[in-house]
């Protein structure tokens, strides 16, 4: 089964064009992406990787769609985001976007299983299918009988996990994960990984992850270094060792 | 669509709950508001019920049957002659059921002199049946000398304790009437006091002389004709559309306007009726304030819930709910939340008026003395009275300001920017 959405199959999942993103303005002003151009294609498994501050998140956010580029393009299934108005934005991530954030962010009014299927339910699939894919979901990822709990209620590494459930239900076409197996421990971080690994492999979900988890970056196929907002390596990885840049101290 | 409605819906009550402790706070202070201003209501709908009922039995009645131009004349050529006040009889006793009807009846009444032995002063003069309006009249339940009217009287009659006083009457007395009759000429008429009354109203007490109306009729050589024609009915519920329904009735049996109007108390008695509008119109005026102050209230409560959750709100903006689902999310938070307290308001304005004060609030310690209205002394124990109209007005109003009140914490919350909302601690 592939991804869902229209994207044009010939198009790079994601492409960005010369994307500033600038804080502030004059003296005090931030450049948190600087010039970033960089193709993703459909199924790649990539990691953003760099230390704090680098504009991991920026870009992420920049990819879908949630702030705007100061400069620049981005496109997403060969879709120019920057040209879309807010509710098209608001679709296209639904329809095509699974989002992971750095701290859970779970809706704390609602349950595990409610949070998990929010954007199915948004997106209209039947009550029954989307229980059935949480159901299913749940059991592989170890969450199985916590269902019925609020976020309050969870340890973080099961919030942690109620959140990539939330990203991966309904196999977007892509998902953008900001640091998604920090509080996690190594066991659950795996079996998450391998989840995504699997959608990956055989629905062709493309995968974005932001980390500093050689865990999962040793199973990413692709990672990116960035370093004070621009891309300072790219690289496909041939193996599972990681090379050694991508654990190196900044260069200045 | 529909289930998203409800996914809305469940999280603004499940968020209600969350802050428990806000929105009880937010909701004790509406439900206390609109169930003290309910009875505030209530018991101004009272006292008008009673203002009215006393000013109709007292004046025109709840519908009044006259000569257009007698009142500006008061010339006795202006009368009902006895064939139109068959039919105007009829066609009262034909619109209105008869449960709703509690009496009709002619009234002579003129403007002439009582003069006693000692002095003589201008007086009102009614003729009335004392039969028909033994039961309805306002005066008889004011005699607090002597006896009303009685079928049989024929001389017999009864004066207002300041027209006993300064004609230095008592119970016995005898006075002379002196009017001009039907023909013209100056008649007069020996009355027996039988009966003296005070009503607290120094126009009437002083002023005002019965006499039945067949003494008033062969004194003033008026036959069977009368000067007005009275209708009280059970409740003034259905006034306007008897009224209209007996001039229409009048109307098909060729008495036009020119020869009997027939109004309903609010026309027969406009000052009465502007002082009554006046009166409710400050209430509203002073519930709008309120519910102001309960909307910002509102406001508040609901901008602080939006605030708390910038970065829920990001979430969910971020995971594909559009504007308008988020703006929903908030307006139905402050809808559920006013709507809520506008019930119980409600219920607890019913409790305090028809429970807890269901035998009327006395507040004649307000006055020290009699309380008039509108030129009557009425009881100063006031029955709450829960009117239909009030209970749709406040629920409206109520309504009008969740909705008002919960429009700037929504668009606040549309505004919020995704990335920017989930850097926030909120």
């Amino acid at each position: 089964m592939k991804p869902q959405g229209n994207g044009s199959a010939s198009s790079p999942a994601v492409e960005t064009h010369e994307l500033w993103k600038t804080f502030g303005e004059g003296d005090t002003a931030v450049h948190a992406v600087q010039n970033v151009s960089v193709t993703i294609g459909t199924g790649e498994f990539v990691a953003l990787c760099g230390p704090s501050g680098s504009g991991k998140t920026t870009l992420v956010n920049l990819i879908g769609g949630l702030t705007d580029p100061t400069r620049g393009q981005v496109r997403v299934d060969g879709r120019e985001v920057g040209g879309m108005s807010e509710r098209e934005r608001a679709q296209l991530r639904l329809d095509r976007i699974g989002f992971v954030f750095q701290a859970y962010n779970l809706l704390p009014v609602l349950t595990a299983l409610e949070n998990a299927e929010f954007p199915l339910m948004l997106r209209g699939v039947p009550r029954d299918e989307r229980r059935a894919e949480v159901s299913k979901l749940f059991e592989h990822i170890g969450l199985g009988g916590l269902e019925d709990r609020r976020p309050g209620a969870l340890s973080g590494g099961q919030q942690q996990r109620v959140a990539v459930a939330r990203a991966v239900l309904g196999a977007p076409a892509l998902v953008l994960a900001d640091e998604p197996t920090a509080n996690l421990d190594t066991q659950a971080s795996d079996a998450l990984l391998e989840v995504m690994e699997v959608l990956n492999r055989e629905r062709g979900v493309t995968f974005i992850f932001c980390t500093h988890d050689p865990r999962v970056m040793r199973r990413a196929r692709r990672i990116i270094r960035l370093v004070d907002g621009h891309v300072e390596r790219d690289a496909e990885k041939e193996s599972g060792e990681l090379p050694s840049w991508v654990l190196d101290p900044v260069e200045t | 669509m529909i289930e998203r409605l409800m996914l809305i819906v469940r999280m603004a009550l499940r968020n209600l709950r969350r802050q428990l402790r806000r929105s009880l706070l937010t909701a004790s202070a509406m439900v206390l508001g609109i169930g003290l201003l309910m009875f505030i209501r209530a018991l101004e709908g009272g006292a008008h019920l009673m203002y009215v009922e006393t000013a109709t039995r007292m004046g025109t009645g709840h519908i009044a049957m006259e000569h257009p131009d007698y009142m500006g004349s008061q010339d006795l050529a202006d009368r009902i002659a006895a064939a139109d006040l068959e039919r105007a009889f009829r066609a009262v006793e034909e619109t209105a059921r008869p449960e709703e009807l509690l009496a009709v009846f002619p009234q002579v009444n003129v403007g002439g002199l009582a003069q006693s032995a000692s002095s003589s002063i201008p007086v009102r003069i009614g003729g009335v049946d004392p039969e028909l309006e033994r039961d309805v009249s306002f005066l008889a339940d004011r005699v607090v000398e002597g006896r009303y009217l009685q079928p049989g009287d024929r001389l017999e009659g009864i004066v207002g304790v300041g027209v006993a006083e300064r004609l230095r009457l008592e119970l016995g007395s005898r006075l002379v009437l002196m009017a001009a009759g039907a023909g013209g000429d100056l008649e007069s008429q020996l009355v027996l006091v039988t009966g003296i009354f005070r009503t607290g109203v120094p126009e009437v007490d002083r002023g005002v002389v019965q006499l039945p109306i067949s003494t008033a009729r062969e004194w003033l050589g008026l036959g069977d004709d009368a000067t007005s024609m009275s209708v009280i009915l059970a409740s003034d519920d259905r006034t306007g559309s008897i009224a209209d329904a007996v001039r229409e009735r009048l109307r098909d049996e060729g008495v036009d306007a020119d020869r009997i109007a027939v109004r309903p108390w609010w026309e027969a008695m406009p000052d009465l009726h502007a002082g009554l509008r006046a009166d409710a119109v400050q209430t509203y005026v002073m519930l709008v304030i309120l519910l102001g102050i309960v909307a910002l209230a509102v406001v508040n409560s609901v901008l602080m819930a939006v605030l708390n959750r910038t970065r829920e709100f990001g979430v969910m903006r971020a995971l594909g709910l559009n504007r308008a689902s988020v703006g929903a999310m908030v307006m139905v938070e402050g809808v559920i939340l006013t709507f809520a307290s506008g019930l119980l308001g409600m219920l607890l304005g019913l409790v305090i008026s028809m429970g807890l004060f269901r035998d009327g609030v006395d507040i004649s310690w307000l006055f020290g003395g009699d309380l008039a209205f509108a030129g009557a002394i009425v009881d100063p124990v006031i029955t709450p009275a829960v009117l239909t109209v009030d209970v749709v007005a406040i629920l409206s109003i109520v309504m009008t300001i969740g909705i008002l009140a919960s429009l700037y914490p929504a668009w606040h919350a549309t505004r919020i920017e995704p990335a920017e909302a989930m850097k926030t601690d909120a």
